[in-house]
């Protein structure tokens, strides 16, 4: 290297004329002087009147946080709405770890079994008062949240009753039956199902369906009694056939090419959805929303019908307030009134998350609405007809790690042309690295 | 050198006043205070942490349960785990993709830029630093949809010529590239620039001289050009491993934050599965051994590039 | 982590030897030097445009085929949109703090250190400097884990000072305004100005910052740049959208429940516009700091 020469210095004070000099501090201490305003946020509050409340998105938490305004007047709920599902979990975790908690969480129910492991790390909500309306909800969604001590960790908000939307327009062109309680009649079983797809691509060329994992094996491996754990809490997954099965059912629909490669939730399904790339999507009830606001153009064009096996859940959440909340009282304030049967209900009507209060099922107002989007269809009847026949399974710690793994094998196989005949046993074995078995 | 003092400045000097004992205590202790601040951030920031991690490592370590002992037991998990191995693959696969194209035409587009009687350098050289002050996470939803495999723009003109439509994230070569695209398109106008200041600093009398002997173009890069550039080179190269083995944002926000990058982790690379082990399934004692592992690959990566640059040396 | 992450990549040793008045014909420039450099430059400029095409369309833009190139008016709806999907005013206030203050922290902590290394002598001078040396070669990325204990442990999860703080000073900057001090203060002036008394904070404050300002100020600006663009560290700190800095909403944007690509290349324009603001202002001043900074011959 050159011995330095100061030219250098010299050549910059001259590009970077006066004006300019003063342009750039004074943005700089222009920021200085305003950023002292910010004292870089505590969620937690002093105010008994306050408290702060972490969702994810898509689930429309704000509606309900407006009608405890009105029902609560004097009551400020600081709503954040942080990202999916997994990630507000993670958000959740990095905070109980030492972060500032929220007052009042979201917990989506694949992400409970995770949280139920360590359970001082939340409110014991029967010192509350949840052990007197423990009984208002679906026995098999609470037992979710109690631990064997008998603490209640959370009170569930809504469950993800399954059916199949699908698109009229699109059946009527393949020459395929469009009334709902037809359409239904063509897939009693998942072998129908995708024979029905069959029928469908070879009359357009078109896909059927988004994809194979979310729209046939997840719903098939739902349907069971056991899932990935047994009664006893044992893992079963490599063993339980109705994994297996199920598995191999959404490898037949993707080998009928019936699937359009797009993955649940990725920009090319929300696209996909728009322009008609497939047919036929299982929907669970919160899944409406997305459909309506990806797909605007296609009012009216859609129904739906049953899901194939006749039940089915995916999804459903749960509120807890962690164990270090600031203001516990006003968060417990709001789940008794917000999840008590008129609420759901009511929160159901406006934004069509199903409630987890049975004494709603029967109810005229629930059973008797129709969505003009779908067609008009009875969304109250068909979602909840889903959850009633469903028979509860017992999940456990690993049960995401595994059904991710088992997802991401069928997505491998369908949109990355991974070999069908290995993606079991590949399957299997990224399982067992994941939960270190 | 006084140059770039104002004169007023000389002519007017601080008052002067007696020097005290007591200021010259303070006098000798000032200068650690002027360098303290970097110091103590780095050691609760920098060096604790790191040594921390090696402790971590040796844990069971769940921030919201409990921490046992376990001795190296991470770390023979971390030997057996073919997520490891396939992330450290993807690592080196991804830096070796984006560093060398990235040089070399950091390297051609500075000897055009330092032509002579140049109009618009200014304007090429501006256009070129654009990527630089782009962020990562904006670059990466840009480059998601370019590359996209059903509207992508890459893949539109693909189809004009008959190439049928490409899915760059279902392959790990196809989604090493992409991201590589991605890094390239980010550093190679940074990297031309730092080559184009040196290139300038090689006087034009040795090329005039070099021609008169008979020399070639080529001859001439390789003589005067290329050993001249020899410290840059082994500056850049340096940073772009650093940088290279802690791609991270690129990979992750390419699979809608699904933390593995692709249904067979296709394109995970370390920092992500480090990420994904420390704050997606909360093992930080798993998450440290990864840390610790990167610091070896590091130490190993800093000592073949010793040994290279110092045998250019004594070859230049 | 800012400390010795992602050190901007120049060098020391500034000098620029005068050029030699060149013979006329000897060069000329071709037609094909053009093309080339113009075509390198409508790859950088193509992408930041194209994300200003879909923002302004719709995610329409994005897939329809033949592509659309031209923009639509549809802007104003999709940022309302931005605002409305996420706290994004106040992402980008955070975003602005965190770089501001990285910024002025980096152009004042940096050459103060720099004019201590350059010219003061004390005892352990030249170990220190190593060990900064030293420092910059080991990406702390992999430390982030107990990075986060510890910011865990200040009670500094999901605020900006867990940002701020490590991101003050740099090793790369002390390096750099060490350079810069050394090439252009003289020991005869310095001596000069503590004959007359002047203890070493006056001369700092007095004669080598002034000298320096200008190297401070693009250390500072590639500060801003680089804080604003950072994305890991506030990724894994940043827990809540209210404290959530510009890079971590447009991640928030992009994984909503249904994906719309015209919101997150709204969100991603958004971000991106205030440096191309900066950068109208002050691009030229980065280029020729970035290429000072070089390593020459």
């Amino acid at each position: 290297m050159n011995a330095q020469s100061p030219m250098s210095s010299k050549m910059i004070a001259a590009a970077l004329t006066r004006r300019r000099l003063l342009a750039l501090s004074a943005l700089a201490g222009g920021t200085a002087l305003t950023a002292t305003a910010c004292s870089g946020g505590s969620s937690a509050s002093d105010d008994p009147n306050t408290f702060t409340f972490w969702s994810f998105t898509g689930i429309n938490q704000g509606d309900s946080v407006e009608t405890y305004k009105e029902l609560a007047p004097d009551i400020t709920v600081r709503l954040t709405e942080v990202g999916s599902t997994q990630e507000t979990a993670q958000a959740l975790t990095t905070a109980l770890a030492g972060g500032n908690v929220p007052d009042l969480v979201l917990i989506q129910a694949g992400d409970m079994p995770k949280f139920m492991k360590n359970p001082g790390n939340f409110t014991d909500l029967a010192t509350l008062g949840a052990d007197a309306i423990q009984g208002d909800y679906v026995d098999w969604v609470i037992e979710q949240v109690i631990t064997p001590e008998g603490q209640i960790i959370g009170i569930p908000t809504d469950v993800g009753g399954m059916g199949v939307a699908y698109r009229v327009d699109l059946m009527e062109a393949a020459g395929l039956p469009t009334n709902r309680d037809e359409v239904s009649a063509l897939w009693p079983t998942w072998e129908d199902f995708i024979a029905t797809g069959q029928r469908y691509t070879e009359a357009t060329g078109n896909a059927f369906i988004d994809n194979a994992a979310t729209s046939v094996f997840l719903q098939a491996v739902s349907q069971g009694e056991e899932q990935y754990y047994s009664r006893d809490g044992e893992l079963v997954y490599a063993t339980n056939p109705i994994v297996r099965q199920s598995f191999d059912l959404g490898l037949q629909a993707i080998a009928a090419g019936i699937t359009a490669r797009l993955e649940s939730f990725t920009e090319g399904w929300s696209a996909g959805m728009a322009q008609g790339a497939f047919a036929a999507v299982a929907a669970p009830s919160w899944m409406l929303g997305s459909i309506r606001s990806n797909a605007p153009d296609t009012e009216g064009l859609w129904d739906i019908a049953t899901i194939p096996g006749g039940s089915g859940n995916w999804g459903g959440s749960y509120l807890s307030i962690p164990a270090r909340a600031a203001n516990p009282q006003a968060a417990w304030d709001y789940i008794a009134t917000m999840q008590s049967p008129e609420q759901q209900l009511q929160h159901f009507l406006n934004s069509g998350s199903l409630p987890t209060t049975p004494e709603n099922y029967d109810k005229p107002e629930l059973t008797g609405l129709t969505d003009p989007f779908f067609n008009d269809a009875p969304t109250g009847q068909i979602f909840t007809q889903a959850v009633l026949g469903l028979e509860p399974f017992v999940n456990g710690e690993f049960n995401s790690e595994i059904s991710n793994e088992l997802l991401n094998a069928l997505n491998g196989v369908e949109s990355d042309g991974a070999p069908a005949d290995a993606a079991w046993d590949t399957a299997i074995s990224n399982i067992q690295t994941a939960i270190g078995a | 050198m006084t140059a770039t003092l104002t004169p007023g400045r000389l002519r007017k000097p601080p008052r002067p006043t007696a020097t005290r004992p007591v200021e010259r205590r303070w006098e000798k202790l000032a200068p650690y205070g002027y360098v303290a601040p970097f110091y103590v951030l780095f050691l609760i920031f920098g060096l604790f942490p790191l040594l921390f991690t090696f402790y971590v490592a040796l844990f069971d370590w769940n921030p919201i349960g409990e921490q046992t002992f376990v001795g190296l037991q991470n770390f023979r998990d971390l030997a057996d785990d073919p997520r490891f191995w396939n992330a450290l693959r993807n690592t080196f696969s991804i830096w070796i993709i984006s560093t060398v194209p990235q040089l070399l035409l950091a390297l051609v587009l500075a000897q055009v830029l330092n032509s002579a009687f140049l109009r618009f350098a200014s304007f090429f050289r501006m256009a070129m630093l654009l990527p630089y002050i782009t962020s990562v996470a904006a670059t990466t939803i840009v480059f998601a949809q370019l590359f996209n495999r059903d509207y992508g723009l890459l893949n539109w003109f693909l189809g004009l010529i008959g190439v049928e439509n490409i899915d760059f994230m279902s392959t790990a070569l196809g989604s090493h590239l992409l991201i590589s695209a991605m890094v390239i398109w980010r550093w190679f106008g940074y990297n031309t620039l730092l080559y184009l200041a040196s290139l300038q600093a090689v006087p034009r009398d040795l090329y005039e001289a070099a021609a008169v002997d008979g020399a070639g173009p080529v001859k001439q890069f390789f003589h005067i050009t290329l050993p001249s550039l020899r410290p840059v080179i082994i500056f850049t190269v340096i940073m772009s491993t650093i940088g290279g083995l802690q791609i991270f944002t690129e990979p992750l926000l390419l699979s809608n934050g699904l933390l593995t990058c692709g249904t067979a982790r296709q394109c995970q690379t370390l920092s992500l599965f480090l990420f994904e082990q420390g704050f997606g399934s909360f093992r930080f004692g798993y998450g440290s051994a990864i840390g610790v592992a990167l610091f070896a690959i590091i130490v190993v990566v800093a000592f073949v590039n010793f040994v290279l640059s110092s045998r250019l040396g004594k070859k230049g | 982590m800012t400390i010795t992450t992602e050190p901007p990549r120049n060098g020391p040793a500034p000098s620029r030897p005068a050029r030699k008045p060149r013979r006329k014909g000897i060069v000329r420039v071709r037609w094909y030097t053009y093309a080339v450099l113009g075509l390198a430059a409508a790859a950088c400029i193509f992408p930041i445009y194209w994300m200003f095409v879909v923002s302004s369309v719709g995610s329409a833009a994005a897939t329809q085929l033949p592509p659309r190139v031209v923009p639509g008016g549809n802007f104003p709806a999709l940022v309302q949109l931005v605002f409305e999907t996420v706290p994004f005013l106040r992402s980008l206030f955070n975003s602005l703090v965190v770089a501001a203050f990285i910024a002025v922290g980096q152009a004042f902590l940096c050459s103060l250190a720099g004019f201590a290394f350059a010219k003061m002598t004390f005892w352990g001078r030249d170990v220190l400097f190593l060990i900064l040396v030293l420092t910059m070669t080991v990406p702390a990325q992999l430390a982030v884990i107990p990075q986060y204990m510890v910011i865990s442990q200040l009670g500094w999860v999901d605020t900006l000072q867990a940002l701020i703080v490590p991101g003050l000073v740099s090793a790369f900057g002390i390096f750099w305004m060490r350079q810069h001090i050394s090439a252009t203060i003289s020991d005869e002036l310095l001596q000069a100005a503590r004959m007359d008394g002047c203890n070493s904070w006056q001369i700092y404050a007095r004669i080598a910052f002034p000298v320096v300002r200008p190297a401070a100020a693009v250390l500072g600006l590639l500060g801003f740049v680089n804080a604003w663009n950072d994305f890991l560290w506030p990724f894994i700190v940043l827990k809540s959208p209210d404290m959530y800095t510009a890079q971590i909403a447009i991640k928030a944007l992009q994984s909503n429940l249904s994906v719309d690509l015209g919101l997150a290349m709204a969100g991603s324009f958004l971000v991106t516009v205030p440096l191309l603001v900066l950068f109208a202002f002050f691009g030229r001043q980065m280029v020729s700091g970035i290429m000072d900074g070089a390593f020459k011959g």
